[in-house]
C-alpha cells in the first residue's frame, strides 16, 4: 500500500497548483460562480491550459492532451476544482466526448474535434436527458431520420446545460423505433448546434444556473456526424466512460477549508466560533468526510491506471462526494446561523455566501449525472452482485 | 498510489482467513461467551504456532519483524471472525514494552509475548471512564524499593485471565494532569489485586480490577517515573487503530453475510435483494466500509512508515465508531426477524460493535482529537 503520490507524481501535482495559482483570476472565479456558463474569461483560461494538454490531459499527444495516468488526470481535475477555475460539472468535451470518439469516432471525426476541444477551442455539451427520459435515459423519443445525405431531427430535449455557449452537442436520439430493446434504437450525433431548426431556451435552477431546453425542428445533421455504428449509440454512452467517470473533491475541500478557517477567525459572543464544541464536533466530522471522499476518489483513479474498470467505485463517489456537498453546505449554514442564509449579493454574507450557495448547488448535484439513487443501484448490482 | 496489499500480506490474510474459519467458527465464538476464562486456551496456543503475537515485534526477541500494516491486515480477519481472546491487549501492551522498556524488560517479555506464553491486560480506564490523563487517579506510592498501588481500575478488558498487567499509575499529583503518571507492568497473581468480571452488551471479557496495597518492585516501572502519559498517549492510538481494524473485519463480515441473505430470501416471490430498498441499503453498507477501509490503511501505512498519523487513526476510529455502527443496523433490518435470534451471526457482530464503538474513545472523542489536530 501507499497513500501517497509518488515523487514524479508530486511534482505534477506541484506544477498544476503553481500554473493555476497564476492564472487563476478573479474575473474567472466570478463568471464561473455566476453560473452562467463559459464567459470570456473561461474560454480564454480553457485556452491557456489546453496548450499545456490539461484539457483532454488523458488523450495522446497529436490530439492535444499529453497522455496523462489517471492519476494525473485525477491531479489536473482535482486542482481545477479546487481553484474555482471551471465550473464545479465537467468540461464535457474533453470528459466526454473525446474518450467516446478515441474509441469509437471516425478517423475524421477524431482528426475535426478532438484536437480543438484539447485546446479549448470549442465546448460539446451533452445532449441526453428528454422530459421522459431521466433516470430511464434509454427512453429517448426524439427522432432521427435518414433522407439522403443527412438525418433529420424532431423533438425535445432538457436539463442540456451548455448549450447556450457550446458550439457542438452530444446529441442522444432514436434510429429505430421499432427496436424489440428501446436501448438499441438510439444513436450518437455530434450536432452544431448553429444548425437551423434549433431553439435553446434558458431553463434556470434554484442554484442559479442556466441549463437549458432545446427543441429540433426538422434539423438537418449531416451523416458523416453519427459517432460509430447507427443503433449503438447507448451503448457506447454507457460503455466508453468506464475510466472516465470519477467525482475528485477539489471543489468541496475549498469550501471546507474555508469554513474551517472563518471558524478560526470569526468571534461570536466574545469567543472564536471554533471553540464552541458543537462547532468543533460539526467541523471535525466533515474533516473526516472529506478525507473518506478524498480516498474514494484516488481509488477510482488509481483503479482506472491498473485498468480495472471503476464501474461501481465511481458511482460510490459521486453518491458520497454529491452527498457530502450537501452536508458541508448545511453544517456552514448552520455554523453561520442567521448569516448562513445570505446570498452572495449581500454585503452582510459570510464566505462570500459561499455557504448558502453550496447548500442549493448539492441539490442539483445530487441528481446530475445519474441521480444518487441510481448510483446506489450501480453499487448494489454490479459491486454486490444483487439481483436486478 | 497504492490501494491493495502487497503479496506478503494477501499471504498473511488468506491465510487467517483459512485458519480462522477452522479454528474459530461461531460456535466457539458462542461457547465463550459462557466461558469464564472467554478464551480458548487451545486456539490461542495455535495463533502463537502461527507467530501471531509476536508479528509485529522484532526477531531479535521472537518476533516477525513486521509492521502496523501487518498487524491490520491481521486484525481485519480477526475482526471477521470475532476471535475470542486477549490478543489486542496482549500485543498491544508488547508494543508498549518494546517502546518505553529496558533492556531487561524487552528481553523479559516479549518473547514471551511473541511466544503466547502470557497474556497481557491494558489497566488504564477508572470509574471516571475517560481515556484522557485526568481519569488517572490509582495511585502508586514509593516505599523505598517497592511501590504501593491502590485503586480501581474499571473496563478492563481480559485482566482476569492476564499474567500481567500494564497498569498506568499516578505517582504525583502537584503537576499538570499529564504530569505525575507512571507505568507499571504488574503480576497479575500478586497479592491485593482482586477482579469482579463486568456483564457487556459484548459478552467480552471486561474487568474491575481492584488494587489494595499492591506492593510491586521498582524493576517493574515501565519507562520513566511520572514522565508515562507519552507513552500512554501513543499507545492509546495504537490501540484505537487495532479496534479499527477489528470493526472493519466485522463490518466486512456483516456485509457478506447480508447480501448473501438478501440474495437468497424470497419474499414477494423474489430475492429481496432485488428490490431497490435493499439495494439502497446495501450499497450505503458498502460505502461505510470502504470508507473505513481506506480510512484506516491510510493511518496505519503512516504508522508503519514512522510518519505522524494521530490526526489520521482519529479520523479513522471516529468514522469507524459510527459506520460499523450503521453496517450492524442496516444489516440487521435486511435480516429480519432472524437477525435478531440468538442462534444466527448477526446479532453477535451487533452487540460487539457497540461495544467497540466505545473503546478506546468513541467518535465523539476523536471528533474532538480531530478538531484539535486542525489547530481549532
Amino acid at each position: 500500500m501507499d497513500f501517497e503520490f509518488t515523487p514524479e507524481e508530486e511534482r505534477f501535482y506541484q506544477e498544476v497548483r503553481e500554473f493555476l495559482g497564476k492564472v487563476v483570476t478573479e474575473g474567472l472565479v466570478k463568471e464561473n460562480e455566476a453560473n452562467v456558463g463559459w464567459g470570456p474569461y473561461t474560454w480564454e483560461f480553457v485556452r491557456k491550459i489546453g496548450e499545456r494538454g490539461w484539457v483532454a490531459p488523458a488523450m495522446p499527444k497529436e490530439y492535444g492532451g499529453m497522455g496523462a495516468s489517471h492519476i494525473q488526470r485525477f491531479i489536473i481535475h482535482d486542482e481545477l476544482l479546487y481553484h474555482r477555475a471551471i465550473p464545479p460539472t465537467m468540461l464535457c468535451g474533453a470528459g466526454i466526448v473525446a474518450p467516446t470518439l478515441m474509441l469509437y469516432g471516425s478517423e475524421e471525426q477524431k482528426r475535426e474535434f478532438i484536437p480543438r476541444i484539447a485546446r479549448g477551442e470549442i465546448e460539446i455539451a451533452l445532449g441526453y436527458t428528454e422530459p421522459q427520459a431521466g433516470s430511464d435515459l434509454a427512453n429517448v423519443d426524439i427522432r432521427a431520420v435518414e433522407d439522403g445525405g443527412d438525418f433529420v431531427m424532431n423533438g425535445q430535449k432538457v436539463f442540456n446545460t451548455g448549450c447556450h455557449y457550446a458550439q457542438y452537442v452530444w446529441l442522444l436520439a432514436k434510429t429505430d423505433p421499432g427496436a424489440v430493446k428501446k436501448h438499441r434504437g438510439l444513436s450518437l450525433f455530434i450536432v452544431d448546434l448553429k444548425t437551423r431548426g434549433i431553439t435553446v431556451r434558458p431553463l434556470w435552477t434554484m442554484d442559479g444556473e442556466r441549463t437549458n431546453e432545446v427543441f429540433y425542428d426538422d434539423v438537418r445533421v449531416p451523416k458523416k456526424n453519427l459517432v460509430g455504428e447507427k443503433n449503438r449509440g447507448f451503448y457506447y454512452i454507457t460503455t466508453a466512460l468506464a475510466f472516465e467517470r470519477n467525482f475528485p473533491i477539489g471543489f468541496l475541500r475549498r469550501n471546507f477549508e474555508e469554513l474551517v478557517a472563518y471558524c478560526k477567525e470569526t468571534k461570536r459572543n466574545g469567543e472564536p466560533l471554533c471553540k464552541d464544541p458543537l462547532v468543533r464536533q460539526n467541523l471535525a466530522q466533515l474533516k473526516v468526510e472529506v478525507e473518506v471522499g478524498h480516498l474514494l476518489a484516488c481509488r477510482v483513479a488509481w483503479l482506472a491506471d491498473k485498468e480495472i474498470i471503476p464501474e461501481w467505485q465511481a458511482p460510490m463517489i459521486k453518491a458520497f462526494g454529491t452527498e457530502l456537498m450537501h452536508r458541508i453546505g448545511n453544517a456552514g449554514i448552520q455554523i453561520l446561523g442567521l448569516y448562513g442564509q445570505l446570498s452572495r449579493d449581500s454585503k452582510w454574507a459570510p464566505l462570500k455566501g459561499r455557504m448558502e450557495y453550496l447548500y442549493r448547488h448539492a441539490s442539483r448535484r445530487m441528481i446530475s449525472a445519474g441521480t444518487n439513487d441510481i448510483m446506489r443501484n450501480v453499487i448494489a448490482t454490479r459491486g454486490l452482485g444483487l439481483p436486478r | 498510489m497504492d490501494f491493495e496489499l502487497n503479496e506478503k500480506q494477501e499471504m498473511l490474510k488468506k491465510t487467517a482467513r483459512g485458519f480462522l474459519e477452522n479454528e474459530c467458527p461461531t460456535s466457539l465464538v458462542r461457547e465463550m461467551e459462557e466461558d469464564e476464562r472467554g478464551y480458548s486456551p487451545e486456539l490461542w496456543r495455535k495463533m502463537a504456532e502461527l507467530g501471531w503475537m509476536g508479528l509485529v515485534l522484532p526477531e531479535k526477541y521472537g518476533g516477525m519483524g513486521g509492521n502496523f500494516l501487518d498487524l491490520t491486515v491481521l486484525l481485519e480477519e480477526m475482526g471477521r471472525a470475532l476471535v475470542p481472546a486477549p490478543f489486542l491487549p496482549t500485543v498491544v501492551c508488547g508494543l508498549v514494552v518494546l517502546d518505553a522498556g529496558n533492556e531487561e524488560q524487552k528481553h523479559l517479555f516479549l518473547p514471551k509475548i511473541a511466544g503466547g506464553e502470557i497474556i497481557m491486560a491494558f489497566a488504564l480506564t477508572e470509574p471516571s471512564a475517560s481515556y484522557d490523563a485526568s481519569g488517572v487517579t490509582v495511585g502508586a506510592v514509593s516505599t523505598g524499593d517497592d511501590y504501593v498501588i491502590n485503586g480501581t481500575k474499571l473496563f478492563v478488558p481480559d485482566a482476569h485471565v492476564a499474567d500481567y498487567l500494564l497498569c498506568v499509575t499516578r505517582t504525583r499529583d502537584d503537576g499538570s494532569e499529564e504530569d505525575g503518571i507512571t507505568l507499571f507492568l504488574v503480576d497479575g497473581k500478586s497479592s491485593g489485586i482482586s477482579y469482579t468480571l463486568l456483564k457487556t452488551i459484548a459478552s467480552d471479557r471486561q474487568c474491575e480490577v481492584n488494587f489494595e496495597n499492591v506492593r510491586v518492585p521498582q524493576q517493574s516501572m515501565l519507562g520513566e517515573l511520572d514522565r508515562g502519559w507519552q507513552v500512554v498517549a501513543k499507545v492509546l492510538e495504537q490501540a484505537a487503530l487495532a479496534q479499527c481494524a477489528l470493526m472493519l473485519g466485522g463490518a466486512q463480515r456483516v456485509l457478506e453475510m447480508t447480501v448473501a441473505y438478501a440474495k437468497e430470501r424470497i419474499q414477494f416471490d423474489k430475492p429481496i435483494g432485488s428490490f431497490q430498498a435493499i439495494h439502497h441499503k446495501c450499497a450505503n453498507m458498502a460505502t461505510d466500509v470502504d470508507g473505513a477501509r481506506y480510512i484506516i490503511y491510510q493511518a496505519a501505512w503512516k504508522l508503519s512508515q514512522g510518519m505522524p498519523c494521530s490526526l489520521e487513526i482519529s479520523m479513522a476510529k471516529a468514522w469507524t465508531s459510527e459506520a460499523y455502527r450503521r453496517v450492524c443496523v442496516e444489516g440487521q433490518q435486511i435480516h429480519g426477524g432472524v437477525g435478531i435470534i440468538k442462534v444466527h451471526d448477526m446479532q453477535l457482530y451487533f452487540r460487539r460493535a457497540k461495544a467497540a464503538e466505545v473503546a478506546f474513545g468513541d467518535a465523539r472523542f476523536h471528533r474532538e482529537v480531530v478538531a484539535r489536530e486542525m489547530g481549532l
